[in-house]
């Protein structure tokens, strides 16, 4: 086509016909090229690491007592974490979406703080709480309760690190609703829970998922705060991310990264239900 | 009567739904943070300028600070393409390519670091083509940035990629007919308006990375003055039971990070009223 | 049931909304609340409707203080401009609402829910729709379910805010018939939001015209048009051409106008001579639209260069024209108003022979 074109002739923008879809192609080569480098082939790594000594093996590490229990403690940490984020970003929504008053700005940026605090520094807090040099370390001692390095400071490390995940997904969506089919409710007769239950709750469903979702992953996948109070008990407190560490750092590669594909697994699960809550909500609205 | 009424408010609940938020709030983010920061201010300054100016502490910030920086400007620039080809460019597999970009957010940072290791370390995937020239990319900085650009790029991605999408094709369509070229168009309309945006996915990716541990620990090595980075030293210091040097590094460290939060909303609030105003 | 507002005032944070307002509406009154934007109509419906609490003042409800009463307790039907129809529900659900939060002593059967449901959705005429979601209606539907959906729970007083401001013209003709049949069926005290003079006009019974947070005028329909209380409510209602200062004092000189005057007539009000007389001043004709019954003119006034609008009946125009672009025309302002600036207040009426007259009857001619 190009060829045959005669040299003399000028066209109207005669260079941008041949150049457009050679730099088209040439931006998407350079952002698959970056999406592969990054992104594929740390997952492929993943799999094919935890395969590489047999299916046999694969299963055995996953099979492991320590496994098990780890598993067990990720998946207990998580249903008690999420909910309790789930019910404080329901309720902390409906006061800020729905209501106007003084320092929301202030209010809405401090939840945010958990997101802008790193992940062993948000374990350190809690060390310096209830650490046996912390504030309450006596107290808890005399008492015989146990917090660092035990159950209770990997899930309210788990807490702290996921608190914004709900809140944050549901007021910028209850903002933009509105509250006049609240209004509505209570208009005819509705009581304040008739209207909650009815109402909103139908209403930030989707919004409530996705933040599920995030939440659930960050939840059994946290590894910095979780680590920093945990204090590395096998078989009691180790989540499925620090039994990873630990196999990893005890050289045992393949089952390290056997157990490693589970998370991944649970990423990419991560990944496919966010995109159908997506696109559920693009088709809703 | 009227007092009464005037404190009423229509729809119900809030009275309960905020006390709720302040206290669940206080306990688990403000008063654990609180307590970081009276642990920090109960040694004298002359010490705590000792623990932040040791010489350990210091090239950690460096190297922190220099490491997550160069990976948000890598960020900025990829991440930006990355947004410019899902927004403008349609070929197969799109959709799942957008879907990937997330996975940074959904993997697990320990994953993360193992898998990069892997890929890095001398007789890694792509570690041993460049051993064979003498670059060791895991367990130096370059490793680090890596494991950092990795956690940071779906910031960039996500804060452009719906600016772009809002970005009305009739302003470029206005500066064609009066004769821009196409790199004018891209440099003069198109980058100034997502310029802030760029900025906030960097300033996200930076702030982000400047806490990250659990991708890096794995690919860092993490060698005392070279390539030990904030979060470990904290780590290391607790260890030790060294509670107030702990809470000291962490201490600084947190305010740098309030301070880029504060900075990232001022911005965002900036850029909102001044597009209300126009 | 009729509503009493006394000293009413509602302010958001420096903004007051509603200041210092007394109204009250009859039983089985149609009312439209009436006025540009800002002008705090809206509010007032929802103070009524108890979905914001006052400041100061009090609202009586058949002679009760319902002031401190809730939304619940008030009972009213409210429409909302966007009809805030529940979007997760089904249409025959969201008109059954109302029935099904019901306390449970007084909760009608699901058998009677749903023949009541049926009935209201006849009456509305869209039974065939029960089984659809909100948005796989239209805009003029949707606001048929909103009403039904209010009905349905009984209310003693009816409010709806902005009622057709959504809708295209067509629709919104046959909705204001539709609405007034049902008002005159269910006699229930109605009052609706508008920022439509016409809408407003041709609906209501009683309209109360508001501005800047007060009520500048309450009447009928024909009261409001034909004896409007202020310059506001003069130039709000329908078109109208506005001289003052220099040009009003020395260019009338049959209306003695003062510098604090300012003077309004209404384009119909003026006539076109192709010859001069003594009251009469020389324009030339800008632009002329022909369109439709009515022909209406641009004209430039010679001595001022100020631009006017003139209508008359395309009749008329037969039997004076016809008139072209660039010809100079002597334009009589036969009933000029004239309107304190200040207070806002009418000031003098004068006609042609400078004899007081009664504006209101002329108005008309």
């Amino acid at each position: 086509m190009i060829a045959k074109e005669p040299l003399n002739v000028k066209r109207v923008g005669a260079g941008r016909i041949p150049l457009a879809p050679i730099r088209k192609w040439l931006l998407i080569g350079t952002a698959l090229g970056f999406l592969g480098v990054f992104i594929l082939i740390p997952l492929l790594v993943v799999f094919t690491e935890a395969l590489k000594k047999g299916i046999e093996l694969y299963f055995a590490a996953l099979k492991d007592v320590d496994a098990l229990a780890a598993i067990k403690l990720t998946l207990m940490t998580a249903a008690i974490v999420v909910p309790l984020n789930a019910i404080f970003g329901v309720i902390a929504a409906w006061a800020i979406a729905k209501f106007e008053f003084k320092g929301k700005n202030i209010l809405i940026t401090l939840i945010d703080i958990p997101f802008a605090v790193s992940p062993v520094i948000a374990g350190l807090v809690f060390v310096l709480l209830f650490g046996s040099q912390g504030v309450f370390g006596p107290f808890l001692e005399t008492n015989n309760i146990k917090i660092i390095f035990s159950i209770p400071g990997i899930v309210l490390a788990t807490i702290f690190v996921t608190f914004p995940f709900v809140v944050r997904e549901l007021i910028p969506m209850m903002q933009e609703q509105g509250s006049e089919e609240e209004e509505a409710a209570i208009t005819l007769g509705a009581s304040g829970w008739q209207m909650f239950f009815r109402v909103t709750l139908p209403n930030m469903k989707w919004g409530l998922l996705y933040g599920l979702i995030l939440c659930n992953a960050r939840a059994m996948g946290e590894f910095g705060a979780v680590s920093v109070v945990s204090g590395h008990i096998r078989g009691l407190t180790n989540t499925v991310p620090l039994h990873v560490e630990i196999l990893y750092n005890e050289y045992h590669f393949s089952a390290a990264f056997a157990v490693a594909s589970l998370l991944a697994l649970l990423a990419l699960v991560t990944l496919v239900l966010k995109s159908l809550v997506e696109w559920k909500t693009r088709k809703n609205g | 009567m009227v007092i009464q009424s005037k404190r009423r408010r229509v729809l119900p609940g809030f009275g309960l739904s905020m006390g709720y938020t302040l206290i669940y709030l206080s306990f688990i983010v403000l008063i654990p943070i609180a307590v970081l920061f009276v642990k920090a201010s109960t040694i004298s300054f002359s010490e705590f300028w000792e623990i932040v100016t040791d010489k350990r502490v210091m090239d950690s910030y460096k190297l922190t600070f220099y490491t997550s920086f160069l990976a948000a400007v890598v960020n900025a620039i990829f991440g930006t393409l990355i947004a410019w080809v899902l927004v403008r460019y349609h070929f197969y597999g799109k959709r799942f390519v957008d879907a990937l970009v997330d996975l940074p957010f959904a993997l697990p940072t320990a994953v993360a670091g193992i898998a990069l290791t892997a890929i890095y370390a001398p007789n890694g995937w792509i570690g041993q083509y460049f051993e064979e020239f003498g670059i060791k990319i895991a367990y130096t900085q370059i490793g680090i940035m890596i494991a950092l650009t990795f956690i940071g790029f779906p910031f960039v991605v996500r804060s452009v990629q719906p600016v772009l999408q809002d970005l009305d094709r009739q302003y470029e369509e206005a500066a064609a007919t009066l004769g821009a070229s196409s790199s004018q168009i891209f440099f003069k309309i198109i980058l100034p308006s997502i310029i802030p945006s760029v900025l906030t996915g960097f300033a996200l990716a930076f702030a982000r990375a400047l806490g990250e541990y659990g991708s890096v620990v794995f690919i860092a090595g993490n060698m005392p003055m070279k390539t030990e980075i904030v979060p470990l030293l904290i780590i290391t210091k607790l260890e030790q039971y060294d509670y107030s040097g702990a809470a000291v590094i962490a201490a600084v460290m947190l305010v740098i990070s309030f301070l880029l939060l504060f900075l990232i909303n001022f911005w965002q609030w900036r850029t909102a009223r001044k597009h209300q105003v126009s | 049931m009729g509503i009493k507002i006394r000293n009413v005032t509602k302010a958001f944070g420096t903004y007051t909304a509603i200041q210092d307002i007394n109204l009250q509406i009859q039983k089985g009154d149609f009312v439209a609340l009436l006025g540009p934007s800002g002008s705090g109509k809206t509010t007032l419906l929802r103070l009524i409707a108890g979905l914001e609490n006052l400041d100061a003042g009090k609202i009586f409800f058949n002679g009760i203080d319902y002031t401190a009463k809730t939304v619940k307790e008030r009972k009213v039907g409210f429409v909302f401009q966007h009809y805030a129809l529940f979007k997760h529900m089904t249409i025959f659900e969201n008109v059954a609402f109302g029935l099904k939060v019901k306390p449970r002593k007084i909760r009608p059967t699901k058998k009677e829910i749903k023949e009541k449901v049926m009935e209201l959705l006849k009456f509305v005429q869209l039974e065939h729709l029960a089984d659809r979601y909100p948005a796989q209606l239209s805009g003029g539907q949707r606001q048929r379910i909103a009403l039904a959906r209010a009905l349905a729970v009984e209310p003693e007083v009816l409010l709806l805010d902005e009622p057709f401001g959504a809708l295209d013209a067509k629709v919104r003709q046959e909705l204001r018939r539709w609405l007034r049949e049902i008002h005159q069926k269910l006699n229930i005290t109605t009052i609706f939001v508008t920022h439509d003079q016409e809408e407003a006009l041709e609906m209501a019974d009683t309209v109360v015209i508001m501005n800047h947070g007060k009520i500048e005028q309450i009447g009928s329909p024909e009261e409001v048009y034909e004896k409007p209380a202020n310059a506001f409510v003069y130039s709000f209602l329908g078109k109208v051409n506005e001289f003052k200062g220099e040009s009003l004092v020395t260019n009338f000189p049959h209306v003695k106008g003062t510098e604090e005057a300012v003077g309004y007539i209404r384009p119909h009000e003026i006539v076109l001579h192709q010859q001069s007389n003594e009251n009469s001043i020389p324009a030339v004709v800008i632009h002329i639209n022909k369109a439709g019954s009515t022909v209406r003119f641009e004209l430039k006034r010679l001595d001022t260069d100020e631009l006017f609008e003139v209508e008359m009946t395309s009749d008329h125009y037969k039997k004076q024209g016809p008139f072209h672009k660039g010809e100079i025309l002597y334009a009589e302002f036969k009933n000029i108003v004239l309107f304190d600036r200040k207070t806002n207040s009418i000031q003098t009426e004068k006609n042609v022979q400078g004899e007081v007259v009664s504006a209101i009857s002329s108005y008309m001619s």
